[in-house]
């Protein structure tokens, strides 16, 4: 009459988790009393309709880029188990961002391509600050700016819209099992991406495990205006090349599991490979001369063409009554060398019965990529590749958020949220040759997001 | 000080089992709506459940003589729980483990099975051997099943959800001593249960007071059989056709449901000289009488 050890003392948490799924399938739940209006996520149940839209506002320090983002969604979760969503984002950027030179202690000039037509021949202010000269050979029209001394240069003007839309449906093929299909576009002045997946759910064991697994194809289009720099161009403000491509590929699976009915845990794992053009066509290196450090050319980047990238995550989520304790990690590594880990908590905490708020912390860490460089030097031979964008450095980032939300009644939910994100430079600081100790080459940012938006269930 | 109103009682008899529901308030209309919604779902459950009417859902399976059984969602859901039982209990609970009160009767006589009488039956006995289709179940020829063990339970759960769906009222539904509350009394006082005794000649063996959950008693010291100075409580163990030996007299746990409950008392006994241990492991409230 012995049970063996593999259950002992576990049988009664089972048993709780099969008891609650009894009576959920027999068409009763839990007579537990509803403390607050987000214990029971009962807008995202059968027979709804949620109507969504938000705004959010991004803004880096330093005038750097700041972007207004307005978002709306529509969601129809269908009796029979189905869900049909559809999701629409328009963004607006403007400001200027690092681009890859490094600072020097004269002012420096950049000379980069543009449509500013101008009349007289000693050339005009152009629309972002810098002056269109034209190029004596080609007549073609320059745009030149000019990056103040002992400050990391900029590129200026930037400006850019961009709108995607999302599409997504599930389908119910059994109680146990759902397929879902989406496909995404984005569309931006210079770039286009598409992808397009699908990923199917199987639930095990009461619909206590879930395993699913997914594939995702994605076809992006760089076609930056006035063609694309060769790699290791000379930044002349003159260059050819036509629309470059990347495709990428990418599987997923994952399984979650639910150890009590309080409490559940999700592993994945996600594999991608890319191929194709992934320099960024606006990114330069500078080439310094090997003593004094004065920049003596600017090179557009150099990448490789395949990146494959790995990426474990783990999370878990703990209720206690209307609290929920989120945390999750996730360690990522790449063949171009990055390695990087994420770290995430954040909880949830009810306000009376109507409304939360979830203050979290995010920690992440990355190593920087093999051919990740400030500078290139002048007496040095130009190596395979080469990039000094500053997503490519080794950094950390911390990020501090709070979220909200409120009920006004059981069809309308406001929420916001707000939050700081900050990067630092991670390992050896970056050094110029010569003696230019105080010029700070990392170009790190910190920024502030905030966002409030409305849902509405019919 | 006042004295604390007494609750209001609905009483009905079903599932061969004195059933009240008890509401604590005085409004006497809802008592009597709510109580007579009470005893129709307790009828429904035993209509359909019982392995005493013929024409039950259940006696239907019961009959198919080895031909697949289409079965409701909720008959499905039930069987899948019982299903999680057989596995979790691996294979101390057991729905098809009934057949055995064929030579199995215990009435306090030495009229114990012989082992030929045991070998017979084991092979009608094993839910490993049930078919379960997405919506169908398929029982070899003989073989039967009952819910003995989780139909009053799952009854009692059911009609204090439902009830406490349409009343804040605290209730107590109580279908022969299987029971379960919707919270606190008024008062925020718990309710007081009277544990009965296995000895005949006491009443009562103690009060538990509950605020919440369930409670559920295993145990009949009444029903044995006693033989060469050896006794055979009623408690039988599935793989081996006979009784459990050193069973407790009677095991009363408290969970959140009483189908936990249940399974769990059930499962106590079950484990013979090792319920305590079982219990303290689980980490459950239980009181075990020796």
């Amino acid at each position: 009459m012995q049970l063996s050890n593999r259950n002992k003392g576990r049988i009664g948490a089972t048993l709780c988790l099969v008891t609650a799924n009894l009576f959920s399938t027999t068409g009763l739940v839990q007579a537990q009393e509803v403390q607050n209006a987000f214990d029971e996520p009962a807008t995202n149940g059968p027979g709804n309709i949620i109507m969504d839209g938000a705004v959010m506002y991004y803004r880096e320090n330093n005038s750097r880029i700041q972007a207004i983002e307005p978002m709306a969604s529509y969601t129809d979760y269908a009796d029979n188990g189905d869900i049909f969503s559809i999701k629409l984002t328009a963004d607006s950027l403007s400001g200027a961002s690092p681009f890859g030179a490094t600072p020097w202690i004269a002012p420096q000039n950049f000379l980069s391509p543009t449509s500013v037509t101008i009349s007289g021949d000693d050339g005009s202010t152009g629309a972002s600050g810098g002056v269109v000269v034209t190029d004596p050979v080609t007549q073609m029209k320059i745009l030149q700016t000019t990056a103040k001394a002992n400050e990391l240069p900029l590129n200026p003007g930037f400006q850019d819209t961009r709108g995607a839309a999302n599409l997504s449906y599930t389908k119910a093929l059994a109680s146990r099992t759902r397929v879902t299909f989406n496909l995404n576009g984005s569309i931006e002045r210079d770039y286009q991406s598409y992808s397009g997946g699908a990923s199917i759910a199987q639930d095990f064991n009461n619909k206590t495990t879930t395993i699913s697994v997914g594939v995702n194809y994605q076809h992006d289009l760089s076609k930056r205006l006035y063609g694309t720099p060769t790699p290791f161009a000379v930044m002349t403000g003159v260059f050819t090349d036509g629309t470059k491509s990347e495709n990428i590929v990418s599987a997923t699976a994952g399984i979650t599991q639910v150890i009590t009915r309080n409490w559940l845990v999700q592993l994945n794992y996600s594999y991608e490979r890319a191929t194709g053009y992934q320099n960024n066509p606006y990114k330069v290196i500078s080439v310094l001369d090997p003593v004094t450090g004065a920049p003596q050319r600017y090179l557009y980047e150099a990448r490789p063409d395949k990146r494959t990238r790995n990426a474990v995550y783990i999370g878990s989520k703990l209720a206690v009554g209307s609290f929920v304790t989120n945390l999750s990690a996730r360690y990522y590594h790449d063949s171009w060398g990055i390695n990087s880990i994420t770290a995430n908590a954040s909880e949830h905490i009810p306000i009376g019965t109507r409304g939360y708020i979830e203050p979290g912390v995010r920690y992440y860490h990355q190593s920087s990529a093999d051919f990740f460089n400030y500078f290139l030097l002048s007496n040095a031979a130009l190596p395979q590749f080469a990039s000094a964008d500053n997503r490519l450095d080794k950094f950390n980032a911390i990020t501090a958020s709070i979220k909200g939300g409120y009920m006004l009644n059981d069809q309308i939910e406001l929420y916001a949220m707000a939050d700081y994100y900050s990067q630092t430079k991670a390992g050896t600081k970056g050094l110029l040759p010569g003696n230019n100790g105080s010029l700070n080459l990392f170009a790190g940012v910190k920024a502030i997001s905030v966002m409030t938006g409305v849902k509405y269930r019919f | 000080m006042t004295t604390i109103a007494k609750p209001l009682k609905y009483q009905f008899k079903a599932m061969n089992s004195p059933c009240e529901v008890q509401f604590d308030c005085n409004d006497a209309a809802l008592a009597g709506e709510l109580g007579r919604l009470a005893e129709a779902e307790a009828a429904r459950i035993e209509t359909k459940y019982s392995r005493y009417k013929e024409d039950s859902l259940l006696s239907r399976v019961n009959r198919s003589n080895g031909r697949p059984v289409p079965v409701d969602t909720e008959m499905m859901a039930l069987l899948t729980y019982a299903d999680n039982c057989y596995r979790l209990s691996e294979g101390l609970f057991d729905i098809t483990s009934g057949v055995l009160r064929r030579i199995w009767r215990f009435d306090g006589s030495n009229k114990v099975p012989e082992d030929h009488e045991i070998a017979a039956l084991l092979p009608l006995i094993g839910w490993d051997r049930v078919v379960l289709g997405p919506d169908n179940i398929t029982l070899a020829p003989g073989m039967e099943i009952d819910f003995g063990g989780l139909g009053k339970e799952y009854a009692v759960d059911r009609v204090l959800m439902m009830l406490a769906a349409k009343t804040d009222v605290r209730i107590l539904v109580n279908f022969g001593g299987d029971l379960r509350v919707s919270g606190p009394r008024n008062d925020g006082s718990p309710w007081r249960i009277s544990i009965e005794s296995v000895e005949e000649n006491r009443k009562t063996e103690g009060m538990i007071a509950i605020s919440s959950g369930a409670l559920t008693t295993s145990g009949d010291a009444r029903r044995f059989l006693l033989r060469d100075g050896v006794r055979y409580g009623h408690i039988l163990n599935p793989l081996t056709g006979r009784p459990v030996m050193g069973a407790p007299r009677s095991v009363t746990i408290a969970a959140p449901t009483c189908l936990e409950a249940g399974i769990m008392s059930t499962l106590a006994m079950a484990k013979g000289r090792d319920a305590e241990e079982f219990l303290r492991d689980e980490k459950l409230a239980a009181w075990v009488l020796r």
